[in-house]
């Protein structure tokens, strides 16, 4: 840890000059206070691929150029996007503006690199509740999120229209339907459960709507929702390769017609729309009786601010982050990302503009935050579930036993 | 009479290795399927692109051509850097008898048992106090830490093959262990060489560890990390990636060509007489 | 070894003559054996500096974190509690444990069966010249260039169980109907292991058949006058020259496939139900998964030590290699 301690040392040293000078050529200068002299802020995020990538690069320009800084962007992959901030975090180097995905937040937030977002004058009034818990950590809130997603289920309508089915809302229905959908090589419905924390996203609002719990996970409640899943595979209406499938390829099973219904989310719609002679539609996820709610996990990522020993800089960022999350900018990121805004006053105007994301922007009002409950130890919760579900649907155990197995294991 | 049977012997291998390489490299072919689809999609692909679609590879030449660049220069590099400081390191540790060769054996082998994260994580901390982040030279050092250790685990196994008495003929005639090592030993050992020159090359071509870890801008962008571009948390873009693949394979089948020519038969053998 | 000077027997092996003259020539205090053995060391010297620069640190903080309780917090903190075994007791106690430590070794003993079998195989085949030959081996070594997300990506939609090229290929041979290879419990593994052969088969094909090559053809010839061909050809000439390679390619097969995690997580994730789970991959999700580095390092730790047995093998098998 010598050489950790040396950078540290180094870069305490660095920061102190600059600070140094800076108050120095403002005093000279007669500029306004440190922030003046940001000239540049560095922001790291996962939108890697397009079109998220160009949207937020339009968006964070747009917010520099507003607060007078440029923008250095740092894009990483998905998947390595932890690794990176915490190689960040040892070495001092954290970005000024940072993007979480929002079930990590409560876990960087733990290390005590970010800042509260109060610090800055920034709040979360009129931000849907379930969006506001994922980025509070021990009373108070670190992110703001701009927009958020979650899953429905799709429907070809074609093929619905030729086997007489409509739309399943409740689980009997869902089965129903997906057995009389199934023929030849198409399969009734298709979701995804593979061994990772995607699998554990597609289970939650089955589980959540029944009145389970992340916190007991052998209960009769998640048990009975295992128990739809184990149906729908055991009975032929899903294939068994939901057990590797990512959502992603369940999109392209449903694109290539080998699905006629798929649990899938909003980011699949410029894909769907360029598929040719394919017509779908969207509704909640089916509850388990009639009349129940349906509770859907929350997706989408937030923008948080590291402490990064300036208080100028932080100032600057949080502006930043204030600007991403403007009215006006809210609705463009839903539009252009077809996601829907997390500000509950937008909702009506969003459902109105853009009718095609109606279920979701529907099903956003009852969802609920991952790491509403357990905060920074939903990661353990999270693989239970989907060992659980892996378990169940290879047929190792019985949905009870699945569950008890992996709450203790 | 016994020449055509011959060749019609090496026909017949030939025809056998074709097929060999069909088996194997099915899932390359279905790569390049892939790449040459118009929907992107990886589902209905049928077995041959009958509906050809170079978009991918529009996409891919586009964006990557200097990621490709990057690649084959931090990948050249960190070979001639590998060689350089392993093969003297691999002679001594075939020939000569100093203690603490087992040691930096065990070493070697253990730091080829290391989780790659662990040395990234440490380096980048390393590179970012010595502003080496974002820079070739400093890519072709770390990628160097898979080529090193190999190359000094390989070339020592084919060096220990070399008889000590031809050196030693040479020292006696008055020549100095540099020179005897240089005018004797490495003319020997070429397959050697081309062998852990081979492999250096492909696995710094193919790093995605240090790519990711050790650069923060799109400056220096090696094509593995390049590929990313089209993989998204939600949405892949799978033509462009196999486009990607299969040009980032070129240069390199090309390079493999070219120094699979030079490992031939009898190179040692004929010192011994 | 026959006699170099070729005087009918004895041979003179008179390492220090060039040291000798040169002792006569240079300063006192400085003595020629002290300038040999140095520049012998320095043969060595960039290649220990390096290693110490690279590798001493995160060898050094590998074996420490597995004693530590090591959180996302300390990465920001710098703050790791000792906490002596418990990592170790906690990933040996757990249930996964007993099976990811079978997985991992059926998992490296399949493939470096099957890489060194079939490698060996494809060297030794392609020894012969024929026409084409240099373009096929190059060509043979592309399952090795090819990036591991997109071999992980295509294998995936090959093994598919419902529309997989394989499938379909042995439907229409009517062998089997359908397995599941990447979602059953029995097959995922062997799966996994096949694809992972298929990786491996050019690393040792490469690596033997330059070996081979250095196999003298005269050899041969004498031995085939001795009545040895083929298969005795191998076995007296092929295989005991080709030892020490054949020794360092199966060790660092060994290191290099114990600690496979990308292919197994492309293909699988570890799973289904952790059929495929090994030592390697639970250490990666126990550290970046669930973010407990200590209990991931210890994991990681754990398999060094089982390389480190193989290791041993090889270098007591390796000391007799050692000449002059």
């Amino acid at each position: 840890m010598a050489r950790r301690g040396a950078g540290l040392a180094s870069r305490a040293w660095a920061t102190a000059t600059a600070l140094i000078v800076t108050v120095g050529l403002a005093a000279c200068g007669g500029g306004t206070g440190p922030s003046a002299n940001v000239t540049s802020l560095r922001v790291l995020d996962y939108y890697n691929n397009e079109p998220d990538r160009t949207v937020y690069a339009r968006m964070l320009d747009a917010c520099g150029q507003q607060n007078g800084v440029k923008i250095e962007r740092e894009i990483v992959p998905g998947a390595n996007l932890i690794a990176k901030v915490l190689q960040q975090a040892s070495s001092r180097t954290l970005p000024d503006v940072l993007m979480l995905d929002n079930p990590d937040l409560q876990q960087i937030a733990a290390t005590g690199a970010l800042s509260p977002i109060s610090d800055f004058g920034l709040s979360t009034d009129g931000y849907a509740e379930g969006v506001v818990s994922a980025s509070t950590y021990q009373g108070q809130v670190f992110g703001l999120q701009p927009v958020t997603n979650t899953i429905g289920l799709f429907y070809n309508e074609t093929m619905l229209a030729q086997a007489g089915v409509t739309p399943p809302r409740t689980w009997d229905e869902l089965k129903a339907a997906a057995a009389k959908l199934t023929s030849g090589s198409r399969y009734g419905v298709a979701f995804s459960a593979p061994a990772n924390y995607e699998g554990t996203w597609q289970f939650l609002p089955f589980m959540w709507s029944n009145g389970g719990d992340e916190k007991n996970l052998a209960s009769p409640e998640v048990a009975q929702a295992l128990q739809l899943w184990v149906d729908l595979v055991n009975s032929g209406s899903a294939s068994r390769s939901v057990l590797n499938w990512t959502q992603a390829d369940v999109n392209e099973q449903f694109m290539a017609g080998n699905a006629a219904m798929m649990v899938n989310g909003p980011w699949q719609f410029p894909l769907l729309n360029k598929t040719a002679n394919l017509k779908y539609a969207v509704v909640p996820i089916p509850a388990p009786r009639a009349g129940a709610t349906v509770v859907a996990p929350l997706g989408g990522e937030t923008w948080t601010i590291p402490r990064t020993g300036d208080k100028g800089r932080q100032a600057k960022a949080a502006k930043i982050v204030e600007c991403l999350n403007s009215d006006a900018n809210q609705l463009s990121l839903g539009k252009q990302r077809t996601t829907v805004p997390t500000k509950t006053g937008l909702r009506n105007q969003f459902a109105a503009e853009v009718p095609e994301m109606k279920a979701f922007t529907e099903a956003v009002q009852t969802a609920r935050a991952r790491t509403g409950e357990l905060g920074a130890d939903w990661p353990k919760a999270a693989t239970k579930i989907y060992t659980a579900v892996q378990t169940a649907l290879t047929g190792g155990a019985t949905p009870e036993q699945a569950l008890r197995q992996a709450q203790n294991g | 009479m016994a020449s055509r049977a011959r060749a019609r012997r090496s026909w017949a291998s030939t025809v056998t290795g074709v097929l060999l390489l069909a088996v194997m490299l099915f899932p390359v072919y279905w790569m390049a399927n892939v790449s040459l689809q118009p929907s992107g999609s990886a589902v209905q692909t049928p077995w041959f692109p009958v509906r050809l679609s170079f978009a991918g590879y529009g996409v891919a030449l586009s964006q990557q051509g200097g990621h490709l660049l990057t690649s084959l220069l931090v990948a050249a590099g960190s070979v001639a850097f590998s060689l350089l400081v392993a093969t003297p390191a691999a002679y001594a540790l075939a020939h000569f008898r100093l203690r603490g060769s087992t040691a930096m054996l065990f070493g070697i082998l253990i730091s080829q048992m290391i989780p790659g994260i662990v040395v990234a994580n440490a380096l980048y901390s390393a590179y970012n106090d010595l502003g080496l982040l974002n820079s070739i030279p400093g890519l072709i050092l770390a990628d160097s830490t898979a080529g090193i250790p190999f190359a000094i685990l390989i070339l020592r196994a084919f060096l220990g093959a070399i008889p000590t008495e031809v050196v030693e003929a040479a020292r006696v005639d008055g020549a100095g262990q540099i020179r005897a090592f240089v005018s004797i030993v490495l003319p020997m050992s070429r397959n050697a060489l081309i062998t852990a020159a081979l492999f250096t090359f492909l696995f710094t071509w193919s790093d995605f560890l240090f790519a990711l870890t050790l650069t923060t801008t799109e400056d220096v962008r090696p094509v593995t990390l390049g590929l990313y571009q089209y993989i998204g948390t939600y949405v892949n873009d799978w033509s462009s990636v196999m486009a990607t693949a299969v040009l980032a394979s070129i240069p390199a089948v090309v390079l493999l060509l070219v120094a699979q020519r030079y490992v031939t038969a009898g190179v040692t053998g004929g010192a011994v007489k | 070894m026959a006699d170099t000077h070729g005087r009918g027997g004895v041979t003179t092996y008179r390492p220090s003559n060039g040291v000798a003259r040169a002792a006569a020539a240079g300063p006192a205090w400085w003595s020629a054996r002290r300038r040999e053995r140095l520049l012998r060391l320095a043969f060595l010297l960039p290649a220990v500096a390096y290693l110490l620069a690279f590798f001493g640190y995160p060898v050094a903080q590998n074996v420490v974190m597995a004693f530590q309780h090591y959180t996302t917090a300390t990465f920001y903190t710098g703050e790791a509690p000792w906490v002596g075994l418990a990592n170790y007791a906690a990933v040996v106690g757990s249930p996964v444990f007993a099976k990811a430590l079978l997985n991992t070794a059926l998992f490296t003993l399949g493939s470096i069966a099957g890489q060194f079998v079939i490698g060996l195989a494809i060297a030794v085949f392609f020894r012969r010249q024929f026409p084409l030959s240099r373009v096929l081996r190059s060509l043979l070594l592309l399952p090795w260039l090819v990036p591991l997300i997109v071999s992980g990506a295509v294998w995936r939609w090959i093994l598919d169980q419902d529309n997989g090229v394989l499938n379909r290929f042995l439907g229409a041979l009517h062998l089997v109907d359908r397995p599941g290879w990447l979602t059953s419990t029995s097959l995922a593994l062997i799966a996994v292991i096949l694809v992972n052969i298929w990786i491996g088969i050019p690393f040792n094909t490469t690596i033997l058949y330059g070996g081979l090559q250095d196999i003298p053809e005269e050899l041969y010839e004498a031995a085939a006058m001795d009545g040895a061909t083929g298969w005795r050809a191998f076995r007296y000439v092929t295989w005991p020259l080709l030892r020490p390679v054949v020794n360092v390619v199966l060790v660092l097969g060994v290191v290099y496939t114990i600690k496979v995690l990308d292919i197994i997580l492309g293909l699988t994730g570890g799973g289904p139900a952790n059929a495929t789970q090994t030592i390697a991959t639970q250490s990666y999700q126990l550290s970046f998964q669930q973010f407990d580095f200590g209990q991931g390092a210890a994991l990681g730790n754990i398999l060094i030590v089982i390389s480190l047995v193989f290791a041993l093998f090889y270098l007591r098998a390796s000391r007799g290699a050692v000449r002059g």
